[in-house]
C-alpha cells in the first residue's frame, strides 16, 4: 500500500510536536485526521496542509479533559478516508502546580487528558488499525523515569503509558500491529519557553521527522533525542540520598 | 533568556535581549512565543503588547515601550489559495520569501515586497513597505484585500476597503499599533516570463531623477549611487524590463537556505570605514556604472538582499542608520545640489545611496507621494560627525518638502518626525482612535510620540 492511500490520526495536533507530526505526515501524503481542543488552530493547520500538499485533512475539536468517549468521536471522523495506518498520540497536558497540591478535579483533568484519552482512543481504533496492520505511536516523557516532587500526576499518567505499551506489545505481534513508545526529553514549545533547563531542548520538527520515518518499522521503545536514554539510566541509578535532594 | 512569568492562562514570557536590525536600540523585553490562537489572546487585558514578526525592521518597531513582545513565528501558514484569481490567505507571521516560493511554484508572485525575505506579511502591512518599483506597483496596501486584527478584550475584526475601512487604511504604516495583525488576504500577480536588467549610468542625483521618471512602468526600477564627496551621486539606474524570451528557470525562487538571516552577527571590526567604503564603491562603480543589458532572474530581483550578509555585518557593533527621504519632483534638483554641498562640507561616511521613484499619495504615516526617494545608509550613526550629518540631512530634506520614512530611520526624534510628515497630528489621532488605552506599544511609538 502506498502512502497516498493511508490515513494517520494525530491527537494533540494544534502545536508543538503534534503540529510538527501533522506537517511531516502531510509531506508523506497521508490523509489526516487532526484532533485538538481549539478549532481555530485546527482549521488553520488543516487548511495549510491541504493547500500546500493537496491532501485530505479533517479537523475535529475535542476537549480531552471532558470528552467521555473520544475514541468513538474520532472513529466517526474516519468515514470515507483511506485505511487507518497510524495513530499518533502526542498528548501532553501538565501544570505548574502539579506538586502534590492539586484537588480531585484537577487530578481528574490531568488523568483524563494524559491517560484516559490515549487508553480510550487506542481501544476504539484497534480494529481499524489491526485491519491495516497499522502503527500506534505513544508519546511518553522523561519525567516518568523516576517519580519526583513535580509533575506528580502527569508523570504517573505517562508511566502508565509504558504499561499500555507493554500490554499492546504482549498482545500483538508486530506483523499485526506496530506499537512504538517515544520517551521525550525537553522540547522547544510554549511550555519550555524561557525556562531554565538543565539540558538542551529538541526541536519538534526534528523529533517528528524521526517518528514519521519509523512508522511501520516494527515495535519498539526509545528515547528522543537518543541521548536521553543515558540520562534516564543515570537518574535511575542515582543513590536515593542524592536523588531526594534534587529539585529539577 | 530567563522565564519571568507564567500564569493559569498558559502563556509563558521570557526576559530576552532584543536589538533593532540597525543596532541603534536594544532592550530587555518580555517575549511571548504563542503557538496557538488561545495563547495569542491569553495576556491579561491591560498588558501592553506589540506583535513581532522576524524583527528585520531597521527600527525598534516590534519591541520596547514596556510592552510584551508577541512573536508570531508560529502563525506562518498559507491558509487558502485560489489558483484562478491569485488570492492568497495567510497568517501574519508568514515570511515574504516563503510566500514568494509558494506563489512562484503556482505561477503567481507578490509584486510588492521588501528586499529581506524574512520580513513577514504582518510586518509588511504594519510598515506599508514598498517593493522594486513603487511608482508602478504602489506600496504594500495595493496587494492586500483584507486584514484580521486582534485587540485586547475584543473579538477579531476583519478590515477591508468595504468593512471597517478606516481601520483598514490606518493599519498600513500603523506600525502594529492598531491591533495585532493575525491574517491577511493578498492579491498576487502573474510574474513576467523573463526579464532583462538595463544599466543606465548617471553622473549625479538630478540626472538619476530624470532617468527614473522616464522608466516609470518598469517592473524593477532603482538606482545605486556613490556617496563619497568627490564622486557624490555618480551611479547607475537599474531598469528591469520584461523580456520576450521566456525562460522557465528564471521563475524558480532560491530555496529558503539562501535567505538572508533575520539576525546577522556584526563583524568585530567595522568594514565600512573610509577605506572600505572607497574600495566597495570603486569596485561597484567599475562593475555597474557602464551602459549595458543582461538577463535578470526574477529571484534575483525579488531577493536582492540575499547576498548582503557581509554588507550588514560590515557595519560592526556600532551598526548603521538609514535616512530615507521622499523629495517632491519639483525640488529634487535643488535638493541634490544642496545635498552634494553638504556632503562636500561635512564629509560623512556614506556606505550606500539608493534612489527610487514614487508616484502615489501619502496616507497617514505611509512613505508615499510623488517624487524621488533617497535611502542613505551610514555607519556608526551615533558618532558626532555622522550624527551631525544626519541632522543636517533631515533639516535639508524638510526644507525641500521631504517626507521621512519613519520605519527606516532610528535617528529621527519626535520633533523632526512631526516636521517631516505632513498631517502628523491627524495621523497620530487616527492611530490613537484604534489603539484603545495605548495597549499596543513599542519603542518606535515611544520615540516618535505616536
Amino acid at each position: 500500500m502506498n502512502d497516498t492511500a493511508r490515513t494517520a490520526i494525530v491527537v494533540g495536533a494544534s502545536s508543538g510536536l503534534g503540529r510538527a507530526l501533522a506537517e511531516a505526515l502531510a509531506r508523506k501524503h497521508y490523509a489526516l485526521v487532526l484532533i485538538a481542543s481549539d478549532i481555530r488552530d485546527l482549521d488553520a493547520l488543516a487548511s495549510n496542509l491541504n493547500v500546500e500538499h493537496g491532501i485530505a485533512v479533517r479537523a475535529l475539536a475535542l476537549d480531552l479533559a471532558r470528552e467521555p468517549d473520544p475514541g468513538a468521536r474520532i472513529a466517526g471522523a474516519l468515514s470515507g478516508l483511506p485505511p487507518l495506518a497510524a495513530l499518533l498520540l502526542p498528548i501532553g497536558f501538565s501544570r505548574e502546580d502539579d506538586d502534590l497540591s492539586l484537588d480531585a478535579a484537577a487530578i481528574g483533568q490531568l488523568l483524563a487528558t494524559n491517560l484516559h484519552a490515549p487508553l480510550a482512543i487506542v481501544h476504539a481504533l484497534l480494529p481499524a488499525l489491526l485491519e491495516a496492520h497499522g502503527t500506534i505511536v505513544l508519546v511518553g516523557s522523561v519525567s516518568a523515569v523516576r517519580g519526583r516532587r513535580r509533575n506528580v500526576v502527569y508523570a504517573g499518567a505517562k508511566r502508565a503509558l509504558v504499561s499500555l505499551y507493554e500490554s499492546l506489545r504482549q498482545r500483538f505481534h508486530p506483523a499485526e500491529l506496530n506499537v512504538q513508545l517515544y520517551q521525550l526529553g525537553f522540547m522547544e514549545t510554549n511550555l519550555t519557553h524561557g525556562a531554565k533547563l538543565p539540558l538542551p531542548v529538541a526541536k519538534p520538527a526534528d523529533v517528528a521527522r524521526t517518528i514519521v520515518r519509523r512508522l511501520g518499522r516494527g515495535s519498539s521503545s526509545r528515547y528522543l533525542p537518543a541521548w536521553w536514554a543515558l540520562v534516564a539510566i543515570i537518574v535511575r541509578c542515582l543513590p536515593w540520598a542524592i536523588y531526594r535532594r534534587m529539585k529539577d | 533568556m530567563t522565564k519571568s512569568a507564567s500564569g493559569a492562562r498558559g502563556f509563558a514570557l521570557a526576559d530576552t535581549d532584543i536589538a533593532s536590525f540597525d543596532r541603534q536600540f536594544s532592550a530587555r523585553c518580555r517575549l511571548q512565543r504563542p503557538d496557538r490562537y488561545r495563547l495569542l489572546a491569553a495576556l491579561p487585558r491591560d498588558v501592553p503588547r506589540i506583535a513581532r514578526g522576524s524583527g528585520v525592521s531597521y527600527v525598534a518597531a516590534s519591541f520596547g515601550g514596556d510592552a510584551v513582545c508577541q512573536a508570531l513565528d508560529a502563525f506562518d501558514r498559507v491558509l487558502a489559495f485560489d489558483t484562478e484569481s491569485g488570492r492568497m490567505r495567510v497568517e501574519a507571521g508568514a515570511r515574504v520569501g516563503d510566500v514568494q516560493r509558494f506563489a512562484l511554484a503556482r505561477g503567481w508572485y507578490l509584486p510588492v515586497a521588501p528586499g529581506h525575505p524574512k520580513a513577514t506579511i504582518g510586518g509588511c502591512i504594519a510598515a506599508d513597505v514598498h517593493g522594486k518599483n513603487p511608482a508602478r506597483d504602489g506600496t504594500f496596501r495595493a496587494v492586500v484585500e483584507d486584514i484580521e486584527l486582534w485587540s485586547p478584550g475584543r473579538e477579531a475584526l476583519v478590515a477591508s476597503a468595504a468593512q471597517n475601512a478606516e481601520l483598514f487604511a490606518t493599519t498600513f504604516a500603523g506600525f502594529g499599533l492598531t491591533g495585532t495583525i493575525a491574517k491577511a488576504t493578498l492579491k498576487l500577480a502573474r510574474p513576467p516570463a523573463a526579464m532583462v536588467l538595463r544599466r543606465m549610468p548617471v553622473a549625479n542625483l538630478a540626472e538619476a531623477a530624470r532617468v527614473l521618471r522616464e522608466a516609470t512602468n518598469a517592473p524593477v526600477l532603482y538606482g545605486w549611487h556613490d556617496g563619497r564627496p568627490k564622486h557624490f551621486g555618480r551611479g547607475v539606474i537599474r531598469v528591469g524590463l520584461v523580456s520576450d524570451v521566456a525562460d522557465a528557470r528564471e521563475l524558480r525562487a532560491p530555496s529558503a537556505t539562501h535567505d538572508l538571516p533575520a539576525s546577522i552577527a556584526p563583524y568585530p571590526f567595522a568594514l565600512w570605514n573610509r577605506a572600505g567604503i572607497a574600495a566597495a564603491n570603486t569596485w561597484l562603480g567599475a562593475r555597474w556604472c557602464r551602459p549595458g543589458q543582461a538577463p535578470l532572474a526574477l529571484a534575483d530581483a525579488l531577493f536582492p538582499l540575499n547576498d548582503a550578509r557581509t554588507y550588514f555585518a560590515g557595519f560592526g557593533k556600532a551598526g548603521m542608520a538609514e535616512a530615507q527621504w521622499l523629495i517632491p519632483h519639483a525640488r529634487i534638483e535643488d535638493f541634490s545640489g544642496a545635498l552634494a554641498e553638504l556632503v562636500a562640507r561635512d564629509k560623512p561616511r556614506i556606505a550606500l545611496i539608493a534612489s527610487k521613484l514614487f508616484a502615489g499619495a501619502a496616507d497617514g504615516f505611509s512613505f508615499d507621494g510623488a517624487g524621488i526617494a533617497l535611502a542613505i545608509q551610514v555607519p556608526a550613526p551615533t558618532q558626532k560627525s555622522q550624527r551631525a550629518f544626519l541632522e543636517a540631512l533631515a533639516t535639508l530634506s524638510i526644507a525641500h518638502g521631504g517626507r521621512a520614512n519613519l520605519i527606516k530611520d532610528s535617528t529621527l526624534d519626535a520633533a523632526t518626525a512631526r516636521s517631516a510628515i505632513a498631517g502628523f497630528d491627524a495621523a497620530r489621532a487616527r492611530l490613537a482612535a484604534h489603539n484603545e488605552g495605548g495597549l499596543h506599544a513599542s519603542e518606535l511609538a515611544r520615540r516618535l510620540a505616536l
